[in-house]
């Protein structure tokens, strides 16, 4: 059971956004993908999730090829993921924003509406359930592409930059959530994330990119004393 | 995992409360109609106009105010409602006399008119269906442009095809089939069909890929397919307003079915507010009150001894300056992008 990316190559004109990257998430872990701003962390997850098609190299779930498959097929199929700017559906409610990803997982009208409220319970956001999505402040906001996602019930959750923009309790908070997902959903879960702390809360695996390919993979207390990753990380980062 | 199993007990009413935007929608028509009846001739046609122009609203509505695409494609459909009426409906010695050329299969129909209404909207529904496959595909502005272009097509077609439409010259002799009572009653078809539509699943997805097409495919939404749906069901309620005012006016002209009329009906759309139903219908007849009113005063309205009256053209130039003052102050409508609801504000949450 995994969402493995193979040898995958992807170019921006002259730009080399991604250089060889394999990369693989095994159902039940927490991986990091961390790297530098531009490092083409985001360029991955859309390969995953079928965004972006690689110039080279392959996507497979559980070893079968998905490269050809158009977006809308990869939530159908257990691979779900989020934005770094999280991308509501603005003018509809909360609800509504749950609702229509339940509906594509086969809920009728009556038993989404009934689903969302038990999924916004479980993030806390009961009482916005009937807010214009628009009107949600951040943190709000990525919960409820959180609880979106969650909604598709994901086997592979790709989260891109969940905890970007809130404070250290959010975060806290976040880390919980995060933990609690992985048992109650039984998913693998890819985080991208710069939260350091964050990260060696969550991840028993990461992996790290910069300019596009592969560093390093390895337990986040390896990755920390590799010279090689601070110099890039810090030198990088400004 | 479980979390997705259990779920919490409907509560009693919600689905009584979901049909009051329905029902006071319904009640509005009926007053409009009830009202009607009681007015002169002439104002009672003005008011199956402003209906027949609600039923094209609302069909507009069902692909525009869901997808959020612009379709400028009204025009077509209500010519395409409009032609098939009157080649089916018409007598066969009318037919022989301005459609010469019709080929000896329609040429021998003579349906009843709410056959050939019907059929209206099913020929438009078709064409629709068949066009729409690669339209779809395309995103916002383009397929804008697309609907543009099949509006156009339509209208050098029907304006060309002597044998089958009569090219330039118009078609007479319609039953004049369209009285008060059937205006009302299509009107609230069309209506009750637009909801339906909205509560269903597709176009809550198709409500989603509005708001955000690259959020709406990561969640597995097949944009795609539910803007053809929702484009097929529209054209079918435009081309039954196309098939009722040929039924009204008794004659069709392929020079009333171009830009105008695309216009208005847009304009109605946007007045009212193109992302609920509420909105469709107000800006239907909002538009269609004050394009009354502007018309009396261009004839001149006698006001004590004074006469009234506006110079001719000035109507037109009101009427964009109220779609300007719409777009600039309240772009959501009249409606706000709300169903009438009758409840306290949205965002404060129904279940404490
Ligand atoms: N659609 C695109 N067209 C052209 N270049 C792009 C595109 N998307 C990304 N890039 C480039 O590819 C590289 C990788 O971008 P990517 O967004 O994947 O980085 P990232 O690791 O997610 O960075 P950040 O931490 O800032 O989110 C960058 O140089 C970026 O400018
Ligand atoms: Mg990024």
């Amino acid at each position: 059971m995994a969402l493995s990316a193979q040898s995958v190559n992807v170019r921006f004109g002259g730009v080399r956004a991604v250089t060889d990257v394999s990369l693989r998430l095994d159902q039940g872990e927490i991986l990091g993908l961390v790297g530098p701003n531009g490092a083409g962390k985001t360029t991955l997850v859309n390969v995953l999730s079928g965004f972006q098609r690689p110039a080279e190299g392959d996507v497979q779930i559980d070893g079968q090829s998905v490269r050809a498959q158009p977006p809308h097929w990869f939530p159908a199929n257990g691979v779900v993921r989020t934005f770094q700017s999280v991308r509501l559906f603005m003018g509809l409610t909360v609800s509504e924003n749950i609702e229509a990803a339940l509906t594509v997982a086969g809920y009728s009208r009556r038993s989404a509406r009934a689903k969302a409220g038990d999924l916004l319970d479980y993030l806390g956001l009961a009482e916005r359930r009937d807010t214009i999505a628009s009107a949600l402040n951040y943190s709000d906001e990525r919960r409820v592409g959180i609880a979106r996602a969650l909604a598709l019930n994901p086997r592979f959750l790709l989260m891109d930059e969940p905890a970007a923009g809130m404070n250290a309790a959010e975060v806290d908070e976040l880390g919980v959530l995060i933990h609690a997902i992985r048992k109650d959903f039984g998913c693998g879960v890819l985080v991208i994330e710069h939260n350091m702390r964050l990260i060696s809360d969550l991840c028993e695996r990461l992996h790290v990119i910069v300019q596009g390919a592969t560093l390093a993979v390895g337990a986040p207390e390896d990755i920390w004393g590799l010279p090689e990753f601070r110099s890039a990380y810090l030198g990088a980062t400004s | 995992m479980d979390l997705l199993a259990k779920s919490s007990p409907n509560r009693i009413g919600d689905r009584r409360k979901r049909l009051i935007p329905l029902v006071s929608l319904i009640v509005i028509v009926v007053l409009v109609g009830l009202a009607a009846s009681q007015g002169a001739i002439v104002m009672q046609r003005r008011v199956i106009l402003a209906l027949i122009y609600l039923v094209a609203v609302v069909g507009l509505y069902i692909f525009v105010g869901n997808s959020g695409v612009l379709s400028f494609a009204s025009s077509a459909f209500m010519a395409i409602g409009a032609y098939t009426t009157a080649i089916v409906t018409m007598a066969p010695n009318m037919k022989s006399t301005f459609l010469p050329d019709l080929p000896a299969f329609l040429a021998i129909q003579h349906m009843p008119p709410l056959a050939g209404i019907m059929l209206g909207g099913f020929m438009a529904a078709l064409i629709a269906a068949v066009i729409g496959a690669p339209l779809m595909r395309l995103s916002g502005i383009s397929a804008g442009i697309a609907t543009l272009s099949l509006m156009v097509i339509v209208y050098i077609v029907f304006g060309n095809w002597d044998s089958v439409t009569g090219g330039q010259r118009s078609l007479m002799g319609l039953v004049g089939y369209v009285k008060l009572p059937q205006a009302t009653l299509f009107a609230i078809g069309a209506i009750v069909i637009a909801f339906i539509y909205q509560e269903s699943r597709g176009a809550l997805m198709l409500r989603a890929s509005r708001e955000d097409p690259v959020a709406a495919a990561a969640s597995g939404i097949r944009i795609t397919r539910h803007r053809w749906i929702a484009f097929v069901l529209s054209a079918f309620v435009t081309g039954i307003a196309g098939a009722l005012f040929a039924h009204l006016q008794g004659t069709v002209r392929i020079e009333s079915f171009y830009l105008s009329l695309t216009f208005l009906l847009l304009a109605m759309l946007i007045v009212g507010g193109s992302q609920s139903l509420a909105g469709a219908v107000m800006g239907a007849l909002a538009l269609s009150l004050l394009g009354e009113i502007l018309r009396q005063l261009e004839r001149g309205v006698p006001i004590l001894q004074f006469d009234l009256k506006i110079p001719g053209g000035l109507g037109d130039i009101v009427m964009a300056l109220c779609l300007l003052l719409i777009l600039m102050f309240r772009p959501l409508g009249l409606a706000g992008g709300r169903e009438l609801t009758f409840s306290r504000n949205r965002t404060s949450g129904d279940n404490g």
